[in-house]
């Protein structure tokens, strides 16, 4: 049976759009940021994220993986990944340089942090270890709008202080003065004076009133149930805590059935859902 | 939907027409005990009177188990090009719950995005019908999947001296008026229909009781025990998968020629019984155990697609029966989720 290649007349959802590595950033010894401009200006201008949503990235002739965005979704020109060198793709990805070509797929997930609703309410983010890169565009576009928001708050837990994500941005949060911070580490080392051990022991001393706040949450799969308690603790509404989940996705177009927890796809009705969602979903948390 | 009659005499000349004028994709007898759609050149190879079932699926036809999706150059520039292949072809003699299956895969693949490689090929198939007859371990009838309404061209039904035939088309009726010598079905068609249909019913062995399987499932759902004891033999190697018409889970992969210029995307089925398929970057695995996944494959064939579609994932066809070799049975799965809520 002769199969007619009819190239370039139809477009696919696998194909992704070519873009350029414009600046590497070693934030800690195991993670990496990388800015990201597409070659093209119309899919350049076309390209529209909001905090919460991913990416497929291709490195040419090595695979796909998904990687949250972190960047603020007002800078309209680049948009920035935060990479553990954790898998192939990560590891590939690690050894490249400046000027080199990646392809793109996305922004996906029709699930993200709901950053309007959030809006004149106080806001609670809760981070643990690379957790944090997922909030990272959502803390960015509040702090860009910060009169549209109340009181803000992240708690970070990080493994130990050399882990510490984005120390500078940290650094330039508690010199704003108009969001709190708490961190704590695992494992201290001599010169840390923070908090220490798993971040959710943190949650009790939030101040917020439950009705008027939101939270979203991101860090390992074992840390959700122990946030979840504590905020139930608290009183926080399950349709008021966002919470970015991670699965396994090939596709992230919700084709390849990988990242299913039963009726939802984390890639297309995710990432980020709310604790409503998938409260009695099995096997979410 | 036309409703028309071939007299028995015709259908050889139907066939052979469309075995000449078409890419004819057909049934043809691979072994004792098996069947595969393939390239028809010659009636003589077309057996459409299969006993037991086609394997792999017809779905392979629109959803094949390796498929280039993308191809590109890596030089100092880099160029994407999609793969879209397809080509007018006919699928002679696929039965009602494969026609189903098919059906379901159309909601999948179109559903929240529309996936180009998939449906340029369903667009461009040509799907006549036919009924085969159920294995003993076929249980399409409880599933609701022995009769097609949609998803085929033409859909014959082998009545005493003629074939009742139904036509979905405009492409279908095109090539009925074309090819063959067809009259308008009488009452009295009907009624031979109506009768076969009962007849054709009546055939199916196996049974489940489906009803209420929807809120059952929650109540087992964290019963370790019964898990344990339904998965105790699983070997997790993913034969129940790769036999389904409705299995649509892959992976997809990026390679590189030796020339180290020229790369593509390509999916591969994937099987969610493996242990890998729910594994993740640093190590991390959402479905480490085997009872598990098994409870996951149910889920997904008997549970999720009604939230989502409002239909099962399983056409009840029995491959996955016949297929494994532990001798997992969903359909004894289904009526043991049934009993042991029930007690």
């Amino acid at each position: 049976m002769v199969l007619g290649v009819n190239a370039a007349s139809k477009n696919t959802i696998y194909a992704p759009d070519v873009a350029r590595i414009t600046r590497i950033e070693q934030i800690s010894p195991t993670e990496k940021v990388f800015k990201i401009v597409f070659d093209d200006e119309e899919i350049k201008n076309k390209f529209e994220f909001k905090p919460g949503q991913f990416v497929e990235l291709t490195v040419f002739g090595l695979g796909e993986a998904p990687f949250s965005i972190i960047s603020n979704p007002k800078n309209r020109d680049f948009f920035k990944l935060c990479v553990r060198n954790a898998g192939s793709v990560s590891r590939a990805l690690h050894n490249m340089e400046e000027g080199e070509r990646v392809g793109i797929r996305g922004p996906f997930g029709n699930g993200y942090f709901p950053y309007e609703k959030m809006k004149n309410h106080n806001v609670l983010l809760i981070a643990g270890g690379l957790g944090l890169a997922p909030l990272m565009s959502l803390i960015r576009y509040i702090l860009h709008y910060r009169e549209d928001y109340k009181e803000i708050m992240v708690i970070y837990g990080a493994v130990n202080p050399e882990s510490i994500l984005f120390k500078n941005e940290i650094q330039y949060w508690s010199n704003r003065g108009d969001i709190s911070l708490c961190l704590s580490v695992d494992n201290p080392d001599d010169k840390w004076t923070g908090e220490i051990g798993v971040c959710t022991k943190l949650i009790p001393r939030v101040k917020f009133p439950p009705d008027d706040t939101y939270a979203a949450v991101c860090g390992p799969p074992i840390m959700y149930k122990y946030v979840i308690d504590e905020l139930k603790k608290k009183k926080f509404k399950p349709e008021n805590i966002y919470l970015s989940l991670e699965r396994r996705m090939e596709c992230g177009v919700g084709k390849c059935n990988h990242c299913h927890i039963g009726d939802k796809l984390v890639c297309v009705d995710g990432p980020v859902f709310s604790l409503w969602q998938i409260k009695n979903l099995k096997e979410a948390i | 939907m036309l409703y028309k009659v071939l007299d028995k005499s015709a259908y050889r000349d139907f066939v052979k027409a469309l075995i000449s004028e078409y890419e004819f994709i057909g049934p043809k007898k691979k072994d004792r005990s098996v069947h595969d759609f393939v390239p028809i050149k010659d009636i003589s190879e077309l057996d459409t009177n299969y006993m037991r079932v086609t394997i792999p699926p017809a779905k392979k036809l629109l959803f094949p188990p390796n498929e280039k999706l993308v191809t590109y150059e890596v030089g100092r520039k880099i160029e994407v090009r999609p793969v879209i292949e397809s080509d007018e072809e006919i699928l002679f003699g696929v039965n009602a719950w494969d026609i189903n299956g098919m059906n379901f895969l159309d909601r999948v693949f179109t559903t929240d995005f529309i996936d180009e490689n998939y449906i340029s090929k369903r667009e461009k198939l040509i799907v006549i019908g036919m009924d085969s007859k159920p294995t003993e371990t076929n249980f399409s009838l409880s599933m609701g999947t022995e009769y097609a309404k949609d998803g085929f061209d033409i859909y014959l039904t082998e009545l005493k001296d003629k074939y009742f035939i139904r036509i979905a088309t405009a492409r279908g009726n095109e090539i009925v008026e074309r090819y063959a010598k067809v009259s308008d079905a009488t009452a009295e068609d009907f009624r031979g229909y109506d009768k076969y249909m009962n007849n054709y019913r009546k055939k199916f062995k196996m049974s489940v009781n489906i009803k209420n399987f929807y809120d059952d499932f929650e109540l087992i759902y964290d019963n370790e025990d019964f898990w344990k004891k339904i998965a105790k033999n699983c070997y997790s190697c993913g034969s129940c998968n790769l036999v389904c018409p409705t299995c649509f889970c892959f992976n997809i992969k990026d390679d590189i020629e030796l020339n180290l210029k020229s790369g593509s995307k390509t999916r591969e089925w994937d099987s969610c019984m493996i242990s890998e398929y729910g594994l993740v970057a640093g190590g991390h695995n959402f479905r480490p155990d085997k009872e598990n996944r098994l409870k996951q494959r149910y889920r997904c064939k008997l549970k999720t697609f009604i939230d989502k579609f409002g239909k099962y994932a399983c056409v009840g066809c029995g491959r996955c029966i016949e297929a494994c070799l532990a001798k997992i049975n969903i359909a004894e799965d289904i009526n043991s989720v049934k009993k042991e809520v029930s007690v």
